[in-house]
C-alpha cells in the first residue's frame, strides 16, 4: 500500500502541459478515492461556511448575496452589547469544562484502573442518556427543580421547609451543560488515563514519590492528551449550547447562539446573524488553535 | 461463498445502474411537473398533525408533507429564500398575506367565486369580503380563515383575579411590586406589541422618538423583572407550579393546553382598556392560509383548503395536537355540536366574543425592526440579572 501511495505521489509532480498534469494529478489513486469525501466536505461544510461569510458582509436585513459588501454588521456587533452574550457563552463554557474535568477525572480513573468488571456497567449508565433527546432530558430536570416539583415538593412535604426556586438561574444552566456534556469529557479522558502505564506509577512509588507527586508528575502529564481532547470537545459544544439556557435558564442568560437565532428568525436579519456566527467561529477557532499550539497534536493523537 | 465478478459483468451492472438512474430522474422530473399526488404545507402546529392530514392523504392517495414553525417571520423567510417552488400552502397570521406576501408575489390569489361562499358560513366577524383575507385593493381573495383567538396575557386566577387583570390590564407590568412574579413567552414579535402597550401607546403605527425612548426603558424594566422567558410548555408549567403568577404574551392559544388538562385557573385575559383605537387594549390573531406562488402549484392545495372547511375536519383542526383554538367554522351548528363542554371551556368559549370585541387584530408594526433590536438588546442586558 505504501508503494502505491508513493507511486501516486510521484505521478502528482507537475510536468508538461498543465491540462494533462491536472488530469494526472486528479487521476492519482489516493486523490481519486478521496474525491467523494472531498466533494461532500466542499458541499456540506465549505459551501455553507462561505455562504455565511458572504452574508455577513451584506447590508443588514437583506436576503441576497449579490449586493455591495458592507462592514455594517460587524460595526453593529462591536458597538452594541453583543459582547455580553459572547462573554456569557465563553464564560459558561469555561466553567462547564472546569467542572467536568473535576468531576470526570475520578470517574475516568475508576473506569480505566479500578472498577474492573463494573466498568462496563458504569460506561453503559453514562452512555444511556445519549439515547434520549437532549430537550426531553432538560424538561425532565425542569420537573425535578421546579417549585413544588420532585426536589422542592419532596423537601416541603417531608420537612415542611419551603425553599426558594432554583430554576431559571445561571447556576442551573451550568448544571444542565455539565449534565449534557459529561460523556463527551468522560470518554476521551478515560482513554487518556488508560494510557498511563502502571509500571511507571509503580516505579515512581518504589522511588519514594508521594501519591500527590505521582498524580502531578506522572499520571496527569501522561493522561493530558485525553484531558485536552475532552476539554476541547466539551468547550466547543458548550459554546454552541442554547437549549440549556432556554429550558433550564428561562433565558435569564442570553448566550450568543440565542442572538444568532433571533437574528435569523424574528429579526429577519440574516446578515447580522451571519456576522455573529462568523465572529463566534473566529473566537472559538482562535482559542482552540491557541490551546493546540501549546500541545503537540501528533503526540496527543499518539502518532509519535 | 466467494463471488467472482468479471470486469464485463461489472460494466454491465454499472450500465444498468446508470440507465435506471437516468430513467429515475426523468420520471422524477415528470412527477415534479405533474405534482398531482403531492402537497407541501408550511404551517403553524396543528395542520401538520396526523389527525388532520391522514384522512386527506388516504382520500387523495397523496403524499402530504407539512412542516410546522412557531413564528410568522421565519415562515415568510423560507419563501423569501426561494422555497416558493417547494411549498403549496402557507398558513400564517392575518397581516402577512395582505401586507407582505402578496405584494412580494410570494402567494397567489384564490378563485374568489369558489371560496368566498365559505366565509358566509363562518362566525359573523368573518363576513365576506373579510378584510384580512383580501388584497389591499379589495379585489383578490388571498387566503382562507380558520383558527383565531385573543392573545394578550395569561393569569393564574388563584393569584390574580380575572377582574383585577382585566381592569389593571398592561399596568400589571408597570407595578413594581410584580417584579419577579411574571414570565414572558418567547414570542418576540408579539412582545414588541406588548411592550408598546405597557408603555402606553399603540404598537401598530409609527412611533416618535419620545415613544421609542419610553419603549427602551419599558423593555429594560420588563425583562429585568421577568422570572422566566420560555415557550408555552414552560409558561404553563411555571403558572401551575406557582413559579409565576402571570405571563405575556398569551391567550386562548397558549393557555388552552393547561386548561384542557384541568387547570381552569389558568386563563387568557383581554384588558378592558388600552391605548389602541377605540380605547382597546387587547390584540387578536386570525390565521390566513394561502396558496404559494409555486410555478408548479399542486392541484391538491385548493382541495386541501376546501377539505379543512368541513365541520368535522374544522373541529379536528381546533383540537389538533399542541394547542387548542376556536375556529371560524363554529358558526356552523354541524361543527359547533362536535365541541364538548370541556373543549369549550378549554378555549374559553364563554368569553370569546367579548374578548375579540375588546381586541384589535394583530398588524405589522411599521418600525418593528428598530423596536425588536431595542427589545433584544434589553433582553441581553437583563442577562444574568
Amino acid at each position: 500500500m505504501a508503494e502505491l501511495v508513493d507511486s501516486a505521489s510521484h505521478m502528482a509532480q507537475p510536468q508538461g502541459r498543465p491540462g494533462v498534469n491536472l488530469g494526472r494529478w486528479i487521476a492519482a489513486a489516493g486523490r481519486r478515492h478521496s474525491l467523494p469525501i472531498l466533494l461532500l466536505l466542499l458541499l456540506g461544510f465549505v459551501a455553507p461556511l462561505l455562504t455565511i461569510i458572504g452574508f455577513s458582509f451584506m447590508p443588514p436585513r437583506t436576503f441576497s448575496l449579490w449586493q455591495w459588501p458592507s462592514l455594517e454588521n460587524y460595526r453593529v456587533i462591536i458597538e452594541e452589547t453583543f459582547y455580553t452574550s459572547f462573554l456569557w457563552s465563553l464564560g459558561m463554557a469555561v466553567v462547564t469544562v472546569a467542572i467536568l474535568i473535576a468531576i470526570c477525572y475520578p470517574v475516568a480513573y475508576g473506569l480505566a484502573k479500578t472498577f474492573g468488571r463494573w466498568s462496563n456497567l458504569v460506561t453503559l449508565l453514562m452512555v444511556l442518556p445519549l439515547f434520549v433527546s437532549e430537550n426531553v432530558r432538560l424538561y425532565g430536570w425542569v420537573l425535578f427543580f421546579i417549585k413544588g416539583g420532585v426536589l422542592l415538593g419532596t423537601i416541603k412535604s417531608l420537612f415542611g421547609i419551603e425553599l426558594d426556586s432554583i430554576l431559571f438561574k445561571p447556576g442551573t444552566i451550568i448544571f444542565g451543560m455539565v449534565y449534557v456534556y459529561l460523556p463527551f469529557m468522560l470518554f476521551p479522558m478515560t482513554l487518556g488515563v488508560s494510557m498511563v502505564p502502571r509500571d511507571l506509577v509503580d516505579a515512581a512509588k518504589d522511588l519514594g514519590a508521594s501519591r500527590l507527586q505521582i498524580f502531578r508528575e506522572v499520571e496527569l502529564p501522561l493522561a493530558m492528551p485525553g484531558i485536552v481532547i475532552g476539554s476541547l470537545l466539551t468547550f466547543v459544544l458548550a459554546v454552541g449550547a442554547i437549549a440549556e439556557a432556554k429550558v433550564l435558564g428561562g433565558q435569564s442568560v442570553i448566550p450568543v447562539t440565542h442572538d444568532i437565532e433571533i437574528a435569523f428568525t424574528y429579526a429577519q436579519n440574516w446578515p447580522l446573524g451571519a456576522g455573529i456566527s462568523v465572529m463566534l467561529i473566529l473566537i472559538v477557532g482562535a482559542l482552540v488553535l491557541a490551546v493546540l499550539r501549546r500541545f503537540d497534536l501528533d503526540r496527543i493523537l499518539g502518532r509519535r | 461463498m466467494t463471488m467472482r465478478y468479471s470486469r464485463r459483468q461489472m460494466l454491465k451492472t454499472a450500465g444498468a445502474g446508470a440507465l435506471a438512474l437516468t430513467a429515475g430522474s426523468a420520471l422524477g422530473r415528470q412527477a415534479w411537473a405533474a405534482r398531482e399526488s403531492e402537497l407541501n404545507i408550511l404551517c403553524w402546529e396543528g395542520y401538520n398533525s396526523a389527525q388532520v392530514l391522514d384522512p386527506f392523504r388516504q382520500s387523495k392517495s397523496a403524499t402530504v408533507k407539512a412542516e410546522s414553525l412557531t413564528n410568522d417571520p421565519t415562515m415568510i423567510n423560507r419563501l423569501r429564500a426561494g422555497e416558493t417552488n417547494v411549498w403549496d400552502l402557507i398558513n400564517v397570521n392575518n397581516p402577512w398575506a395582505r401586507k407582505i406576501m402578496y405584494p412580494e408575489k410570494l402567494i397567489k390569489p384564490l378563485d374568489r367565486a369558489h371560496f368566498e361562499p365559505y366565509f358566509a358560513k363562518m362566525l359573523p366577524e368573518f363576513k365576506p369580503p373579510y378584510r384580512w383575507a383580501m388584497s389591499d385593493d379589495g379585489k383578490e381573495l388571498l387566503g382562507m380563515c380558520q383558527r383565531f383567538g385573543p392573545y394578550s396575557f395569561v393569569v393564574n386566577t388563584d393569584k390574580v383575579s380575572r377582574a383585577t387583570a382585566e381592569d389593571q390590564g398592561w399596568d400589571l407590568w408597570n407595578d413594581a411590586s410584580n417584579a419577579g412574579k411574571y414570565g414572558v413567552l418567547e414570542s418576540d414579535d408579539w412582545n414588541v406589541f406588548n411592550i408598546c402597550l405597557i408603555s402606553g401607546f399603540d404598537p401598530f403605527r409609527p412611533h416618535t422618538d419620545d415613544e421609542v425612548t419610553k419603549f427602551t426603558d419599558t423593555a429594560k424594566r420588563v425583562f429585568k423583572g421577568a422570572k422566566v422567558v420560555g415557550d408555552i410548555a414552560t409558561m404553563n408549567q411555571a403558572l401551575i407550579s406557582g413559579e409565576i403568577n402571570f405571563h405575556m404574551t398569551g391567550g386562548t392559544y397558549s393557555a388552552s393546553p393547561a386548561r384542557a388538562d384541568g387547570n381552569a385557573n389558568i386563563r387568557g385575559v383581554t384588558p378592558k382598556k388600552g391605548p389602541m383605537p377605540g380605547g382597546k387594549g387587547g390584540v387578536s390573531w386570525i390565521e390566513v392560509t394561502s396558496t404559494v406562488n409555486n410555478p408548479q402549484l399542486s392541484p391538491l392545495a385548493t382541495q386541501f383548503l376546501e377539505y379543512v372547511q368541513d365541520p368535522k375536519v374544522a373541529h379536528t383542526v381546533a383540537f389538533a395536537e399542541g394547542t387548542f383554538n376556536p375556529v371560524a367554522q363554529m358558526a356552523n351548528p354541524d361543527c359547533f355540536k362536535l365541541f364538548t363542554k370541556e373543549e369549550l371551556d378549554a378555549i374559553q368559549w364563554d368569553s370569546l366574543e367579548e374578548e375579540m370585541a375588546a381586541s384589535i387584530e394583530y398588524d405589522i408594526v411599521p418600525d418593528y425592526d428598530k423596536l425588536l433590536d431595542i427589545m433584544t438588546a434589553a433582553k441581553r442586558e437583563a442577562s444574568g440579572g
